[in-house]
């Protein structure tokens, strides 16, 4: 961390500049303007509003010093330290929205092992943090530290693997429920368990990613994501930034299956005991968990 | 309790102080017994009894908490789960047919063992469940209760087992598609298919089977011929014994 010093003086630097200033009081205006509708509307909101934007400009520009000091960061293991840390809140807050028997434990797992394995490659492939090509080409990203790259494309591949696979759960845990006279009678059959709930496996992998296909089959046409939007306005070439786009997804996509398929295999063991059969106590702790949701 | 060899090697099930429980609660206890299912078994009681379960622990769909079940001498617990449920099927109250059409779900069980259907064959199994030949490739959606039940049983015999277990295989259905399946478990058992089925009508019992384990709250209470059941308790007591819960 030799250059915490020129990243303080940047974060100042920043502050001092009259022009941030400036275009946060022409902001003021449409500020202004809020409060003069909810006035007339009688929402009752206008302290809710001015406060919030306050509160928020100053958490958000608090973020954006602590971004300045991570994104600084050129070490390869303390950044990937900082990913741990956010798989393990990733995986924590699905643990929160789902909370069966170990989840916490193999989202966990499953999150980093897919986040691990995706940044690894786009890192040594240089898929980021840029790609040099075969015949070296100078980019003007060639100056920022790996911290820049690492940690937001880091935080989508986690953000992703933690939505989706947490769709693929619920997903699978309510057909689990739903099914289980299918699941018996496919035992019953003589079928072992993965064989039994194929289908199921199947269905939950698609109930999570086709949404996000479906998006990416129409970008361009459709939506703009964030991503490349956040590149054209920072002053990237929009081609530049729709090929960043594109391989960001493939690593969202990747990571995301991978973490469903993951985290869903390790889900299913417990639903059946060594024997083959539907685990009932284990049953019984899902579908309570599903009741309690309801009310 | 001491089996000796004489007894292992002639009776079919063996079942040995087993006890099954569910979280806290107790559904079997203490039961011994030895089955050689000659004839049609039927398992009756009140709800509650524990006969469902008692059908469950034979294919090892369930495992006891304590005793012992020899299939053929053969403990249970040293057995594959899948060999065990080849050998002995099972048709649940709810027929539970897997989505697509109905060739697809009289060849899940062979194409887990690898037995080979022709088409030809395949339309003797429906014909065997009183299901003509235009069946095979309708969809499952679209059959009646008592077609899809009949499906469920056809689907059990495709994997060419030796014991059929039924659970309430009719307690949703039609007098006709009753009479139908009654019809064809008697002619399975003809062909040598050993059958027990779980019922809780009176008139089944007396129509189907030929002996009875009769179970209440939890405990096998007796094992018995049917004709000498009908003859032990009077017709009030029988009552009793189907309705009480």
């Amino acid at each position: 961390m030799t250059n915490l010093m020129d990243i303080l003086n940047e974060i100042v630097f920043t502050l001092t500049d009259p022009n941030i200033w400036i275009r946060l009081a022409l902001a003021s205006i449409l500020l202004v303007i809020l409060v003069i509708f909810s006035l007339w509307q009688n929402t009752k909101l206008e302290k809710k509003i001015v406060w919030s934007f306050f509160r928020g400009l100053i958490q958000i520009m608090l973020l954006g010093s602590i971004l300045l000091l991570i994104f600084g960061i050129d070490e390869l293991w303390l950044l990937y330290i900082i990913l741990l840390f956010m798989c393990f809140f990733a995986a924590y807050t699905n643990w929160r929205s789902y909370p069966y028997p170990k989840i916490f434990r193999y989202n966990f797992i499953a999150i980093v092992m897919s986040v691990m394995i995706i940044m690894t490659f786009a890192l040594l492939s240089r898929l980021i943090p840029n790609f040099d090509g075969i015949i070296y080409q100078p980019t003007e990203s060639e100056g920022a530290s790996l911290g820049s790259f690492v940690i937001p494309v880091g935080s989508m591949v986690i953000f992703f693997a933690m939505r989706e696979s947490g769709v693929a759960l619920e997903r699978l845990k309510s057909d689990l429920l739903k099914s289980k006279g299918e699941i018996e009678a496919a035992l019953a059959l003589g079928a072992t368990p993965n064989r039994a709930i194929r289908i199921l496996l199947r269905d939950s992998f698609r109930a999570s990613l086709v949404p996000t296909i479906n998006r990416v089959a129409v970008l361009g046409i459709v939506t703009i994501p964030g991503l490349m939007s956040g590149m054209i306005i920072g002053g990237a070439s929009p081609i530049e930034a729709a090929i960043y786009q594109i391989v960001v997804f493939m690593m969202l996509l990747t990571a995301a299956f991978f973490t469903s398929i993951v985290t869903n295999y390790l889900f299913t063991k417990q639903f059946f005991t060594s024997e083959d059969q539907i685990n009932l106590e284990f049953y019984n702790i899902i579908s309570k968990k599903k009741k309690t949701k309801k009310k | 309790m001491v089996i000796s060899n004489k007894q292992m090697n002639t009776e079919l099930f063996q079942i040995v102080d087993v006890e099954f429980q569910l979280g806290e609660t107790n559904i079997l206890n203490g039961i011994n017994v030895m089955i050689n299912l000659n004839g049609i078994t039927g398992i009756i009681g009140p709800s509650g009894a524990g006969k469902s379960t008692f059908l469950r622990l034979l294919n090892k769909l369930i495992s006891p908490i304590k005793g012992n079940i020899y299939y053929k001498s053969q403990d249970t617990k040293k057995m594959s789960s899948q060999q065990i449920r080849k050998e002995i099927g099972l048709v649940q109250q709810r027929p539970y047919l897997f989505n697509g059409t109905v060739k697809d779900n009289l060849l899940y069980g062979p194409k887990l063992w690898n037995i080979e259907y022709s088409d030809e064959e395949l339309v003797q199994l429906l014909q065997k469940v009183a299901l003509e030949r235009e069946f095979l490739e309708k969809q499952v959606e679209g059959l009646s209760g008592g077609e899809q039940q009949r499906v469920s049983l056809a689907r059990s015999l495709a994997n060419k087992p030796s014991v059929l277990l039924l659970d309430e295989p009719t307690s949703s259905l039609d007098i006709n598609s009753e009479e139908i399946i009654e019809g064809l478990l008697k002619q399975l058992n003809q062909e040598g298919i050993k059958i027990v089925i779980v019922t809780h009508s009176l008139e089944q019992t007396e129509r189907l089977t030929d002996s009875l384990l009769f179970f209440r709250q939890g405990k096998l209470i007796e094992k018995i011929l049917t004709e000498k059941f009908f003859s032990k308790y009077d017709s009030n007591e029988i009552r009793l014994f189907f309705k009480e819960r």
